[in-house]
Order: structure tokens, then sequence, then C-alpha cells
């Protein structure tokens, strides 16, 4: 064969692009990443150094016909938007982020972002005193060619932002998003996933609003006595292939469930507040928050899931300067699970997690398990894990590996509470019976028709016990 | 029974009203919707009175009612006042799982219980997208905050307008203590960013009110066909403190149910509930403030400010035409 003067295209449609991208991404996931690339702007500004996040702000607005973000992050700088920020894809050669704890990587998210949402856009930003904007509109969506978008200079001194940041508008909503923007719980959703994903962010000062009302930061948290021998968190930290590993595991605030009062429609529901199960996060960025899956270990060498071990949290941060050894994938808020520095830790998180559900099983059988367990808990506060671990730390019985190296188990270090009796001969009895029937029987035995009916059925029990042993004795 | 469903009407003049309210809002819908082809469907209590009431006022024949405790289902076969009412020994969720409703339904969940607050807000958003478009639902919750339990005062720290206990650091104030137990409760019902201030006696009705239409309009998103549109929504306690809601599922495109509803007098949203908290009157005082505009020189004196802290007077000239007027009949 030769070459012959034919040659069959090969380049990418926008069509392919646009679908494409946008397809696997969710409508949430989207504005997240768009608040994403306003901290990675943040992170430019201090230029290494620690970036104070209480001088920045974003507010984002949700509305049926529109949809805006705006921060004062930086801008874009003017060579960057030419030559990078409106590329599909990043170029090998844009070497920005280099030696910040930035998390983008792949040069999707805004454009991504952008054509999820809807048809026109309009990104204006100011960088130091210079400000310009492109329109990304359907036009150029429609057309054929790659033709690179316009960048148009301010004519008017009203459309220069008063700092520097950037402002994205979209408009001409696709119909099923403006649906979503106008719907209040799809805007709960988003504040939810905001208060939880950049919940160090909002720690540390940054103002997040949605719709004019400020998103409060989630706090992940593990309960740590300062007492030497008091209870504390299984914690471990170790450098793996360049990424510094924390992890810590331990018992969060709720109350212990499974008890009487709340029985709710005769189901043991699955009462565990959103922070019970594994906190992922990644350069500060929370990327999975809660989980209760086989993702995080759960199922895999130890129980499922279940509502038994609601009290138990766990919180793994990964932290390096290459974006690309984390092991999160493109939408940041998903994980690499086969990512060395991962399976490594997993290892570690499920010896963690191992202590805790011990510990739910010793105590599920106890009577007023909650008050006997709540005497030893009493000095202990809540934490979150770089507290936690600095607190436990401190203690003569927590292992240095190396210079940054650390563990801690709380079990073999024998500062959890035990059960009075460590194997108990208590068991559960349990059994439904006609509301009617309970009141009747509990005015019967304590003069009260609306008494719990558990108290019922242990008096009744009681009751029968006594004639028992009567008649055995 | 445990909670306050059994006090009949004339013991609880805000249930009383709030039940108006709803009639005079099926009474408005009525011509546009032709409701008296509509399947009623709630629990009667042994009396049947709201049976008896839709009945007479808007002449609708098909109705059911649900009753779990087979003594009082027995009762009501025995009280029927309308020979169509079908009474059911079964829960009102069994029943609607196993009905295929033809025309659209008015469906009353009329939950008293607080503890299983969040199947049954999960429950009532489900049914929107179940029932026939048209259909009217209202769903009544226990809006007690004390409900979410009662814990030891040594376990709690105060805090009243700046001032603060010794122990504020390291305990809960007991709004703190009750959202904790609300978000447990709820698990992911619960309204981002709700905080302590929401779990008190006056505005833990608003946190329900709130984390419910939260949940129906997320069920709303699955549905193109239809749309909810909320037209009333009230908070009140005689004794037990309760809210309710009242939507109309309309067609996706409806303006005119909308319009209908806005327009009324008494319309209103679940962030913005009626506060239903009536003083108790003589006959003449009732006359006299019927009658006065400027009612309060007339009686020269204060009437006493109820639970909810609403003023008397001004509850009172908003509701008087529906407020019950009860009296002793010998028979």
């Amino acid at each position: 064969m030769k070459q012959s003067t034919d040659k069959a295209q090969a380049s990418p449609t926008k069509q392919f692009f646009v679908s494409m991208l946008t397809r696997d991404i969710s409508l949430d996931d989207a504005i997240l990443d768009l608040l994403d690339n306003c901290l990675d702007g943040a992170m430019r500004i201090a230029d290494g150094d620690e970036v104070d996040y209480s001088k920045h702000f974003v507010k984002i607005k949700l509305a049926k016909d529109q949809f805006s973000i705006e921060d004062n992050c930086g801008g874009i700088p003017r060579d960057v938007a030419k030559n990078y920020a409106f590329k599909m894809g990043r170029e090998p050669d844009d070497d920005r982020d280099s030696d910040t704890e930035t998390i983008g990587m792949y040069g999707v998210g805004m454009k991504r972002a952008i054509f999820k949402m809807g048809r026109n856009a309009l990104v204006r930003t100011r960088h130091d005193n210079d400000t310009f904007e492109v329109p990304i509109t359907s036009e150029w969506l429609e057309a054929k060619n790659w033709d690179p978008l316009p960048i148009n200079e301010p004519t008017k001194a009203s459309e220069k932002l008063p700092q520097p940041g950037t402002r994205i508008t979209v408009k001409d909503l696709y119909e099923g998003v403006a649906r979503h923007f106008e719907n209040e719980a799809f805007e709960n959703k988003v504040r939810t996933a905001i208060s939880e994903h950049f919940t160090m962010f909002l720690q540390c000062g940054l103002k997040v609003e949605l719709n004019d009302k400020p998103v409060e930061p989630v706090r992940v948290e593990v309960l740590v006595s300062t007492r030497e021998d008091g209870p504390a968190p299984f914690v471990f930290r170790k450098i793996i292939d360049g990424v510094v590993v924390s992890i810590t595991v331990g018992r969060n605030t709720s109350h212990a469930l499974g008890n009487e009062e709340d029985e709710d429609a005769g189901f043991e529901r699955d009462r565990s507040s959103a922070t019970a199960g594994w906190t992922v996060l990644c350069n500060d960025r929370a990327v999975i928050v809660g989980d209760k899956s086989r993702l995080t270990g759960w199922g895999d060498g130890i129980p499922l899931y279940h509502p038994q071990f609601a009290i138990i949290t766990g919180i793994i941060e990964f932290r390096s300067k290459r974006a690309d050894k984390l092991p999160v994938t493109t939408t940041k808020r998903a994980l690499d699970t086969s990512s060395n520095v991962w399976l490594e830790s997993l290892v570690k998180m499920k010896e963690g997690m191992r202590i805790w559900i011990d510990y739910t099983n010793q105590w599920k059988n106890q009577a007023s398990s909650e008050q006997q367990q709540a005497r030893h808990w009493e000095d202990a506060r809540p934490m979150p894990l770089g507290k936690a671990i600095e607190a436990v730390a401190q203690r003569k019985a927590a292992k240095r590996t190396d210079e940054e190296g650390i563990e801690f188990n709380p079990k073999k270090n024998k500062v959890l509470p035990e059960p009075p009796s460590k194997t108990p001969s208590s068991r559960r009895v349990t059994f439904s019976k006609p509301a009617e029937e309970i009141r009747l029987v509990g005015k019967a035995l304590l003069d009260d028709e609306n008494a719990k009916p558990g108290d019922v059925g242990e008096k009744a029990f009681d009751l029968a016990l006594a004639k028992a042993k009567k008649r055995g004795g | 029974m445990s909670a306050g469903s059994s006090l009949p009407y004339r013991l609880r003049p805000n249930k009383a009203v709030d039940r108006e309210l709803f009639l005079s809002l099926l009474m408005r819908l009525a011509p546009k919707l032709a409701l008296e082809k509509y399947h009623y469907v709630g629990l009667g209590g042994p009396f049947l009175e709201d049976f008896r009431l839709v009945h007479g006022r808007l002449g609708i024949a098909k109705m059911t009612c649900l009753e779990i405790e087979e003594q009082v289902h027995k009762r009501q076969i025995f009280n029927r006042p309308v020979a169509t009412i079908e009474c059911v020994h079964k829960t009102l969720e069994d029943f609607l799982d196993e009905s295929d409703f033809g025309t659209p339904a008015i469906i009353w969940f009329d939950y008293t219980e607080p503890k299983a607050i969040t199947t049954q807000i999960e429950r009532f958003a489900r049914t929107i997208g179940t029932v026939p478009i048209g259909s009217i639902l209202r769903v009544t919750l226990n809006a007690n905050p004390m409900s979410l339990g009662i814990p030891a005062s040594k376990d709690l720290s105060v805090e009243v307008e700046g001032e603060a206990s010794e122990d504020r650091a390291v305990k809960p104030t007991i709004q703190e203590w009750r959202l904790a137990r609300f978000k447990e409760r709820l698990g992911a019902l619960f309204p981002s960013g709700l905080t302590a201030d929401g779990m008190t006696f006056k505005t833990y009705g608003l946190s329900l009110l709130r984390a419910m239409k939260l949940a129906v309009d997320h069920e709303a998103l699955s549905y193109r066909d239809r749309r909810v549109v909320w037209a009333l929504a009230t908070h009140y306690a005689d004794g037990q403190a309760m809210v309710t809601a009242a939507m109309v599922v309309a067609p996706q495109d409806d303006t005119e149910i909308e319009e209908l509803v806005k327009g009324w007098e008494f319309y209103t949203t679940t962030d913005a509930p009626h506060r239903l908290d009536l003083p108790a009157l003589s006959t003449l005082e009732r006359l006299t403030m019927e009658s006065n505009d400027d009612a309060k020189t007339k009686l020269g004196f204060e009437l006493p400010s109820t639970d909810m802290g609403t003023d008397p007077f001004e509850v009172f000239r908003k509701f008087y035409r529906i407020y019950p007027h009860f009296s002793r009949v010998e028979l």
C-alpha cells in the first residue's frame, strides 16, 4: 500500500463532546464541579502558601430561567483563557498547578457543567485589573467547525467586575434542568452536598451562598476523651506512594439505636446520620461522605452495614500536591478503588472498623446499655480528623512508626468501655401484640394504659417469672 | 387511645376550625373539579363526624373509612351516619396499596403518632404519584417537639438571649438536643441548614412542614404529567400540637386550579401556616366581638394570650366565620 491524497476525518464532533461529557455527570455534581474551580482559583492566589478561605466567597443562584455562580477567587488570566481554560481537555504543557493541592486535572469541569445545564453561557472574569468575557452560544454549539470562542472586552465601566473573580451565567436551560432548579427539594440536595463535600473549606471560613442563604458545614467528627485511659478512636497515619494517608475510626455523637422509644412502624429503620460510615477526603475535598457500602469495606470480610453500626464514623484523608496520585475519578465525587494507595489504606480502615463493630456487638444486648456507656464517654468531645489524631498522638500508648507515621489501637490499649459482664446471659425478648391489648395489660399491671409497650412486656414477663419460680422452686 | 385523637371536636375548637378550613377549601374547588364524584378516604374515629360533613357539604357518596382497632371499627359501623360509607378494618397504608382509584380521591392522612414521622412523610409524599390527577391530599402530623424525647436536665445547658450557663460549651441546649434527634429520625429527609432555633414549641411545626414539603417536592421531580399545588397549611394545639397541609395534584400545565386556590381567602403555603389558636369565649364575648370593629375597647379587658403567642383578637377576627359554636342539648 502507498499513501493516497485522500484523508479520513478523525476529528471529534462537538455533539459527541457535549452528549458524552454530560452523560456521566449528575446535575448536582456539575454544580459542585464549578465550586471546585472557584477553590482551585483561591489556591492559585495563595501560590503554595496557606489559603485564607475567609477572604473568599462563592454565590450560586438556581432559578427556572437562569443559573449563575460568582466568586472572588482571582479570575482567569487572559493567556490561560486564550490557550487552556476553554479547551476540551487539559494540554500536557499546562503546568499551572504543579505545586498546589488542587484537585482538577482533566480540564473538563467548567465546560461539562455549562453544557449539562443549557445552551447559552457567559463567562465573565477579572484577573488583576483585566476584565473580559467569553460567550458560549447555541450558534457556536451547533456549528460544525471548532472555531475559537470570541473574547469580548468591556465597553462600559458597569461591565467590569468589582473585584478579581469569575461570574458564569447559563441561560436557555434545558427543560429538565429548569424543572430541577426551581424545585426546593433539589436546592436542598445541592445545599446538603455542598455542606458535606466542602465542609473543610466552610469550616475554614469560606462563604458559600446558595440562593442568597449561606451554606453551613456538616461536621464529621469522632469522640475522643482527653484522659490518658479514656475511650479514643482508632488512629493511623502513614505516607503511601507519596500520599499522606490519615485514618480515624471511632464513635460519633448519635445515640445507640434500637430502643423501644423510637420504634417506627415495626421496622428497624436506618436512622443513621449522614456522617455515620466512611468519609473520604482528598486534599480537603470530601469525595464521599457517610458511605455505608461495599466501596469502603462494609460486607467485605466484615459485616454489611446495619443500623447497629450507626454510631461508627470513619474518616480517611489523602493529601498530596500531585492530584493524579489521589484515588479520585474525574467527577471528583467518586473513588478510584483500584489504586494502590486506596487498597493499602482499605486494610487499615477495616482494622479500625472491626474494633468498633466488636464494640457495638458487646453492648447490644445489655440492659440500659445507653446509660451505662454514657458514664465512660462523659468527658469525650467530638473532634474532626486532624484534631482527633493530634489528641491521640499525645497519649503515651500511641505508636510512632516514623516521622509522619502514627498508630493507635484503642482495643489493644484497653481504653474502650466494657459492659459489666463480658459474656452476658441476657437475651432479647421481642414480640408484637395489638395496641389495644397492650393498653389493657398496661392498665392492669401499671395502672397506665399509655405505658411504653416495652415496659408492659417486661412487667408481664416479671410476673410470669415469679409464677414460674414459685411453681418450679 | 393514646394520642388526643379520641377527644370530641367540641373540646378541641382549634381542630374544629382546622377542619372547617379544609371543608372550605373543598367547597371552593367543588364546582371546578366536580368533587361529588370523588372518592373520600379518611380515618373517622368512633363517630365519623368528618364523613357526615363531607357528605353533607359536598354530596360525596363514595367514602371509605379506615380503622385498625377492631372495637372502634365495630362502633363505626354502628354509628355510620350515611349508608354509603364503607368501613374497613385495615390500616390506611394497606388500603392504599390494595386499591386502584378509578376516580380522583380526597385522602386525609390523619396521623397522630409522633414516632413514625419519617414513614408518614414518605408515605404521604409517595402518594402524589399513585393517585389520579385532580386528587386532593391532606396530611396531619404531630408537631409536639417533646415527642423527640425528654433528656435528663443534668445533660442540658441553658442559653437565653446571650446569657449562658457554665456548662454551655460541653452540653447541648434542649433545642440542640432535639435537633440531633430530629436529624436521626428524619435521616435523608432532614432539611439542610435547619438549626436549633427550629426546635421550639412554636417553631417545630414549621420545621416539620418544611421537611414534609421537601419530601413532596422531591417526589414531584419524578412525574412530568402532574404538579403539586399547595393550598392550605395550619398549625394548632389543643393539648397536642399538630400541623396539617393540603394540596391538589394538578395536571402539569394547569393554571386554573392554581388561580382558584391562590384567590381563596384562607390560601396558605407550608412556610407560613395559619396559626389556629383561638380564645375560649363566653357567648356574650363572642357576640360582642363579632358585632364590633373595636372589640378590645368594647370588652375593656385583655384576653389571655395563648401557647403559640398569637393575639387572640387577631385570630378571632380572621376565623370568626368558621369559629365553632357548641351548646348543650338535652336529649
